[in-house]
Formats: structure tokens, C-alpha cells, sequence
């Protein structure tokens, strides 16, 4: 039984390897998609940092010399070119009798905090201006003979225990979930064309002529297009861990290395998710009547594992959700590149219900196989 | 060895289901350390950071008794230099490196962003047989009248005290003993290049670490040099240049001027007036506000002035403190005293292995002179020569005093306001080497790269060990603050009725 669901499956693979449109639409996307996110992330990230010299326009700057003295050494200066932030920093008439007799100085900070582009220099902004305040509020205190570590009633310290390679938060999520969706997507086009395409170029009635089991059919369809599914993987993730290690993640302090034994890692445990994909790809395929109508459920029916990868980047329902299958294996590769212990116990059983999910999908196509409203696509 | 086994051991954990394939790329996941490594956090930095010991023989001599050198490693933002490491050496002497990585780890952030930190708690500071003396507590310093006696007298009292105390041999915690212990450290951790970053006397251990061991180094950033052929005794003149400056400025400034006449004098008056008689008041204690009595000396008033040159925003105050002492208000020299507690973490007793060893032993008839000229030189000396016959210390050898001859690529950073070790000691120390440059942070003070653009350049300097691109015009920026002219702040208007 063995050898002909062999035969049948190199016959599988020559068939894809020669439909070389469906082999390119799936292997765009391993390809591409690690190389757009990488472009977004990079072009996201310059939005988000501010610029080393932050020009914003300053009001009332003569009545705070010392303040637009400090700004400046920290690179808030003031400007009227065409660079400035539309940040502005009034300062308020009565700045300099405040702050000579002991009363709060006011200043004002005019800003759209709703502006995503902004918020990062706003915030800096108001840094510099908390450290300002606590710099002079400090003076005061010791020009009193006060020891100014009173005004510190606690001394909070924060231990974080996560390393640069786990403060990638959501980041890490979408890096992940690009990976994951690659199983799906790089032999979607190949899972609809060896199932309803080839009922309607009516090869699969010829097939099924032959002497050969409907299960064994299936399988050898599913393996074949479960081998493009990891071949995809293995290229997304070899683009990825070269793509991203070209993003400055760095520079908002933390990095996102994927390195060998995550590789590894990930391709064995994306081994069930490809069965799985594969089969699903088949069953959804003959249930419907046509290679279009099969083009259109498959894309619905792929909603299902997107929205659990989503779920687990965007963090919602962790508790629950990492037991599932595709969330708990992306919950692990998550804490892979972290550099934490595997969630084994997760892993295990959502690989378990991921294969037991393949032979449900396999054992139900094969049984649709036999009936002749499938098979001639009635 | 037995180390590598349990980083495997570690990996097994972490990748149960990878098993098969796990001899095939442990190598390749396994760091280069073999120091065992534990996750470790110091104040003020919430990182996790990586601490680890090193056992070093306590003496070159008979290798009988061993040492902990206690070390850590600030991990880098992304690990793209594996085999690279910037080791940065402390300050005093006597500062614990690792107690001050918070301060590290902003100073170096852009140049930490692909390199590891390595911090290292010198022999004698810190975690690594931490050598101090008792402190008297605040009311006791603030009461002691330290004019009664002679500051030779009072110096021999203390150093008996400590001696007693510590009961070891200091001559084992000298800059040249512990330049191996750094090394070691290297070693254990696996780096084969490192890029040093030293401030202030961490600039000292820093060249003799690249006398050393030349091929362990990739670059170097000195921070306020002092230059190996010069006795930090010689500090008193770089202190009275700082104030000078403060002087100098003020009496340039309309308001300073206006508001605090003839500075120069009215200090000069106080110090007088106070070496007649030490002011003896009743004052709130800093903390706890109970009254506490202050006997202000000379010294004391000299002593709080000089912390006071070391940061931008304690000068800000000298004019006042100085005004106001004039007319018995002595509240913000109070202040400026009791913010003091930068000495308080300096280990004492290393601090003297390192003085007593290096600094007293050599000094000619002519320097002694010479920097008797200045009030703390003067001191230095009447103390060193009370404490360092009790340590007992042994001179280190006069190689140690030749300028480095080096071809490392060496960056030295200077502030021209330093009360420590202003650019001049850097012209000296820059003498015999071959790729070096020297940048001028006009109105810095100690510590370049803390209060400038520098730590920018650093990070550049290091990434591409080219000093001659390095674009220094951005030292040019001031960080300097405006006086108080009020205990209120910078501000000068008529008050409100």
C-alpha cells in the first residue's frame, strides 16, 4: 500500500513542480512577506523614533533663558524652518516672578497627541522638561541645606526579567504570524488545484479507476502538498532571519534574532500544522463544485487559522488560546525567540489535536471520494 | 569544561523536541563563555544583567590564597560583535563598577546598542573583598571641628583605625596587581577583542591593562586622563582653575555680577575669617531636620565648594553658597555638604593601596614643592605622609611611570572645567602613542561622555576605530546652567512685597 501511495505521490509532485504558476503564487509569499514586513518595520520605526535634534517653536523664550539653555543641551531647540514639529512650548508671562519668589512657572505645551508621528517627541518634550524641574526643584532644597533624597519617599527599582531579544511584544507577534501563515499560503494554490482542479480537467475519475484505495489517493495528494507547505516554511524561515536582522530594532532597545535552533525548531513543530493545512486544503477543495467556488472557501476557511495566530500576537485570550493548535505552536516559537523554556505541555497537546485534525480531514475526504456528486463535481 | 556540559544541559531543557538534532548545532548556540553566569540586577538599572566570579591568586608571589573578582556583563541590544566587548573600568579609586553600571549603561547606550558591557568590581571595591573604612555618621563629621588638630595627626588617627580594621596587605591591591584580574575576566568570558572605556582613574588602569595585554585590545576611550607619569597629587591646581573659572564667569555676567559683587574676595574673606575661628551654629541636619551643631572650618568650606565643581548643577549654586556663607547663612554650603556622598561609596582602603603605592612613593623634592603651591595639593601631601608609612604599601616599580607607548587606535576626552584632570594631563599622556586623539569639551567638567555629545562619538569611535572622521564639533554644545541668584532659582527680579 505503501509503495503505491509513493508512486502516486512523486506523480503528485511532478504534476505540481510542472504547474509552475501555483509553485511561484506560493513561494512569492515566503519570499516577499519577510522582506515587506521588513521594509514596514523599518520605515514604522523611523516614524516612531524622534530626531536627534528636535526643532519645535518655542514662545516667551527670553523669559526662560536658563530653560531654553537646558533644552538645548539636550537638543529641543527652538526653530522657524520648515523641519519644526508642530509642537509649541509657550512660556508663560509671568515665568520669571514665579520662579524667582518660589511659585510653579507655567509652561504650556500646544501638541496633537493624536498624531502618531508626534508622540514620540512630544513625550521626549516632556522628559526633558519632568528632568528640568526636578534638576531645580532639586537646587532649591539644597540652597535650603536640605537634602533633595527626601523628595525620593520611595526608592522604586524595577527588575525586568526579560532580555533585548524578549521586549519585542507585538512585534514578535507579527514576525511569528508572518511565519505561520506561510504553511498556509505557500501551497494553497497547489492544495485547490490537485483536488478541484484536477476534477475539472476530469483526471481524478481516471485516477480513481486505477486500483488504488480513495485514502491512499488522498494521502499521497496530502503529503505532496504538505511537502510544499514546509519547503515554503523552511524558505520563510531562512528570508526572515536575514531580513530581520537587517531592521535597527536596537535602537528602541530590544532585537529580534532568529537564529538556528529556532529554525529548527520551528520546522519540526510546522511539520503537523503542514498535515494539517494540506488535508484541510483537500477536504474544503472537493466540498465544493468548482476550482473557483474551491478558491473562495479555501480563502474563508484560511480566516480560521489567521485569526488564532492573530489572537495570540495581539496577545488577546493567551490563557486559553496557547492550548489550540497554530496558537500554541506560534505561542512557542514566540517564546523561543525570547529565549525561554518551550511550553511544552501546550505544544504537545496542540500538536497531538493538529494531527488528529489531519486524519479527520484525510478520513473524511476519502469518504467523499466515494461518492460520484463529488468526484464529478455535482 | 564542566561549565560548557551545563550550558548543554541548559539547552536540552529549552528544546526538548529539537533532541535529535541538538549535538549538530550546540556549538553554535553555546556563547564562548565558560565563567558560570547568573541573571543579576544593580540599582538603578532595571536590565537583567549577567554576574559571574573569577578565583585570582591574591599575591604574584605564592599563589596559596585566592580572590573573587566579581564581574558583570550588561548584554548587548542585538549581539552583532560575539566575540567583542567593551570593558569599562571605574573611577576613584575605590568605585565599584558594577554598583555604578545604571551610570554605564547610559554613558556607553548608543555603543552598547552590538556590543556587550563588562563591568568589573577591581580588587579591593565592591563585590571583590571590598576594602573600606568606618565613616563617621553626618553629625559627627558636621560637629568634629578638623582645625584643632594638625591634618597630619588627625590623618595618622584614622589610618591606624582602618589598618586595624582591614588587617591585610594592600601591596596586593595595586592598579599593576589587578590589571591580570581583568584579563582573566577576558578570558572566562571569551572575548577575544576589547574596547576599554575608563574614567578618571579608571583611565589609569586602562593603559596599564593596554601595556599588558596590546592584543587584547581593539580600541580605547580615555575619559579625563590621567596620564601614567602623573601624581594625582597634582590635583589642587586643576580644583583652584575650576572655581577660577566660576569666578572668572560671574564676574563677566551682568546679573552674576550685580547680584554676587567681587565674588573672588567674598570667598577669599570667608576662608580667612574661618581660619581665625571656625563658625560654630546650630543647624537643621539635612535629613531629619533635628538641629544638629556644625563647626564650619576652612576646609569644610573648601571641601563642599570643590564637590560642588563636579556637576553643572551644583556649580549653579557656588555664587549663592559663597554670598550667603559671607553672611552666616550657611544653609546651602550645608546643602552642598550634605549631597555629599560620592566619597561615601569610594572603598578607602584601595583607595590608599593605589595612592600609597603609586602616587606618594615617587614624588620628587620639586613636585612636592610644586603642588604644595595649591591648598589640596598641600593637604594631599601632609596626608598621604601621615597615612602611607602606617599602610606600608610597596612603591610600585618606576616602569610604571613611563608614559604608554601604544599603537592602539586610543580616543582621550577632556572637559575644560574638570577639578580633576583637566586637558592638559591628557597632552601627557598622549605623548607616546602613535593613533590617538584628543577632543576638548570646552565647558564639561569631570566625565566627558556623561554630559555631552561624546557618548555619541564613543560609540562611533568604537563601531569604526577611526578617529580622524569623528566629528568633534558637537562638544561645543553647552550643558553649563545659569547661577541662582536666589535660593529660588536662576532668576533674578526684585521679590514681592
Amino acid at each position: 500500500m505503501m509503495k503505491q501511495v509513493n508512486i502516486l505521490f512523486k506523480k503528485e509532485m511532478l504534476d505540481a513542480y510542472r504547474d509552475k504558476r501555483s509553485v511561484m503564487a506560493g513561494l512569492y509569499y515566503a519570499f516577499g512577506a519577510p522582506i515587506v514586513m521588513c521594509l514596514l518595520f523599518s520605515v514604522l520605526l523611523q516614524q516612531m523614533a524622534s530626531p536627534e535634534a528636535l526643532k519645535i517653536t518655542i514662545s516667551g523664550a527670553e523669559r526662560a533663558p536658563n530653560l531654553v539653555q537646558y533644552l538645548d543641551s539636550v537638543d529641543i531647540s527652538h526653530s522657524d524652518e520648515a523641519d519644526t514639529k508642530p509642537i509649541r512650548l509657550e512660556i508663560d508671562d509671568a515665568y520669571p516672578q514665579d520662579m524667582a519668589t518660589g511659585r510653579s512657572a507655567t509652561v504650556v505645551i500646544v501638541a496633537d497627541k493624536s498624531d502618531s508621528k508626534l508622540i514620540k517627541s512630544v513625550r521626549r518634550l516632556e522628559t526633558a522638561l519632568l528632568r528640568y524641574n526636578s534638576e531645580v526643584a532639586g537646587l532649591r532644597l539644597v540652597a535650603r541645606g536640605i537634602d533633595p533624597g527626601l523628595m525620593r519617599a520611595l526608592d522604586v527599582q524595577t527588575q525586568d526579567q526579560a532580555t533585548p531579544d524578549a521586549k519585542g511584544g507585538l512585534f514578535l507577534g507579527i514576525v511569528t504570524l508572518s511565519i505561520i501563515i506561510a504553511v498556509f499560503y505557500s501551497a494553497m494554490n497547489l492544495g485547490i488545484d490537485t483536488s478541484a482542479g484536477e476534477r475539472e480537467r476530469n483526471s481524478l475519475a481516471l485516477l480513481l479507476s486505477h486500483p488504488l484505495s480513495s485514502m491512499q489517493i488522498v494521502l499521497a495528494k496530502v503529503a505532496a502538498i504538505a511537502t510544499f507547505s514546509v519547503l515554503g516554511l523552511a524558505l520563510v524561515l531562512i528570508v526572515s532571519k536575514f531580513a530581520y536582522a537587517m531592521v535597527a530594532w536596537e535602537q528602541l532597545g530590544f532585537s529580534i534574532t532568529l537564529d538556528l535552533r529556532f529554525i529548527v525548531v520551528s520546522l519540526i513543530i510546522g511539520i503537523p500544522i503542514a498535515l494539517m493545512s494540506a488535508s484541510m486544503l483537500i477536504f474544503v477543495s472537493f466540498m465544493a463544485k468548482s476550482f473557483k467556488e474551491a478558491q473562495s472557501y479555501v480563502t474563508m476557511v484560511l480566516m480560521v487559522p489567521v485569526g488564532l495566530s492573530m489572537m495570540t500576537s495581539y496577545d488577546i485570550a493567551t490563557e486559553t488560546i496557547q492550548w489550540l493548535p497554530i496558537a500554541a505552536q506560534q505561542y512557542a516559537m514566540i517564546e523561543l525567540i525570547k529565549g525561554n523554556a518551550l511550553p511544552l505541555a501546550p505544544l504537545a497537546v496542540a500538536s497531538v489535536s493538529t494531527l488528529a485534525l489531519f486524519g479527520l480531514f484525510t478520513y473524511l475526504s476519502s469518504r467523499m471520494l466515494k461518492s460520484e456528486k463529488v468526484v464529478f463535481g455535482l | 569544561m564542566t561549565n560548557n556540559r551545563g550550558r548543554i544541559r541548559t539547552l536540552f531543557r529549552h528544546s526538548f523536541i529539537a533532541l535529535g538534532l541538538l549535538s549538530a548545532f550546540a556549538s553554535y548556540a553555546t556563547t564562548p563563555e565558560t565563567a558560570e553566569l547568573t541573571p543579576c540586577y544593580t540599582k538603578g538599572l532595571p536590565d537583567r544583567l549577567m554576574c559571574g566570579s573569577v578565583e585570582q591568586p591574591l599575591s604574584a608571589k605564592d599563589n596559596n590564597e585566592k580572590i573573587s573578582i566579581h564581574f558583570a556583563v550588561i548584554p548587548a541590544i542585538k549581539q552583532v560583535h560575539p566575540s567583542e566587548a567593551i570593558l569599562a573600568f571605574a573611577g576613584g579609586p575605590g568605585q565599584s563598577a558594577i554598583e555604578v553600571a545604571a551610570v554605564f549603561a547610559r554613558v556607553l547606550r548608543y555603543a552598547r546598542e552590538d556590543r556587550d558591557i563588562i563591568l568589573v568590581d577591581q580588587r579591593g571595591t565592591g563585590k571583590s573583598t571590598l576594602l573600606q573604612c568606618d565613616m563617621d555618621p553626618l553629625e559627627a563629621q558636621f560637629a568634629f571641628n578638623d582645625d584643632a588638630l594638625p591634618i597630619f595627626e588627625y590623618s595618622r588617627a584614622e589610618t591606624q583605625k582602618c589598618k586595624t580594621k582591614l588587617n591585610t596587605n594592600l601591596s596586593h591591591f595595586t592598579t599593576v596587581a589587578a590589571a591580570s584580574d581583568f584579563e582573566a575576566v577576558r578570558l572566562a568570558l571569551g572575548y577575544q577583542k576589547l574596547h576599554l572605556f575608563g574614567a578618571s582613574y579608571g583611565t589609569r588602569i586602562a593603559q596599564e591593562y593596554m601595556r599588558r595585554y596590546p592584543q587584547a585590545v581593539a580600541s580605547a576611550t580615555l575619559d579625563g586622563v590621567v596620564p601614567m607619569q602623573q601624581s594625582l597629587v597634582a590635583i589642587g591646581e586643576a580644583i583652584d582653575d575650576s572655581l577660577q573659572a566660576i569666578f572668572t564667569d560671574c564676574a563677566d555676567t551682568t546679573d552674576c555680577s550685580q547680584q554676587y559683587p567681587q565674588l573672588e574676595q567674598q570667598y577669599q574673606t570667608l576662608l580667612t575669617k574661618l581660619e581665625v575661628q571656625p563658625a560654630s551654629v546650630q543647624i537643621p541636619h539635612p535629613r531629619t531636620h533635628r538641629s544638629i551643631s556644625l563647626v564650619l572650618t576652612q576646609n569644610k568650606v573648601r571641601s563642599a565648594i570643590r564637590m560642588a565643581l563636579y556637576s553643572h548643577t551644583t556649580r549653579a549654586l557656588v555664587p549663592l553658597a559663597i554670598s550667603e556663607a559671607n553672611r552666616e547663612n550657611y544653609l546651602p554650603l550645608v546643602g552642598l555638604m550634605g549631597s555629599d556622598t560620592a566619597f561615601g561609596s569610594l572603598a578607602m582602603g584601595m583607595h590608599s593601596a593605589i595612592v600609597c603605592g603609586e602616587d606618594w612613593p615617587a614624588l620628587t623634592a620639586e613636585e612636592r614643592a610644586r603642588f604644595s603651591a595649591t591648598y589640596f595639593g598641600r593637604m594631599m601631601i601632609e596626608s598621604l605622609d601621615a597615612s602611607c608609612p602606617i599602610w606600608q604599601v610597596d612603591a610600585v616599580e618606576k616602569s610604571f611611570y613611563q608614559p604608554l607607548t601604544t599603537e592602539i587606535p586610543t580616543l582621550l576626552l577632556s572637559g575644560g572645567l574638570d577639578p580633576a584632570t583637566p586637558p592638559e594631563w591628557a597632552e601627557l599622556a598622549m605623548v607616546n602613542m602613535e593613533h590617538a586623539r584628543h577632543l576638548i569639551a570646552a565647558e564639561a567638567t569631570h566625565g566627558v561622555a556623561a554630559q555631552s555629545c561624546a557618548d555619541k562619538l564613543v560609540a562611533e569611535f568604537i563601531d569604526h576605530g577611526e578617529l580622524k572622521t569623528l566629528d568633534a564639533s558637537c562638544l561645543d554644545k553647552t550643558a553649563v546652567r545659569r547661577y541662582f541668584m536666589n535660593p529660588n532659582g536662576p532668576v533674578l527680579v526684585k521679590e514681592e512685597p
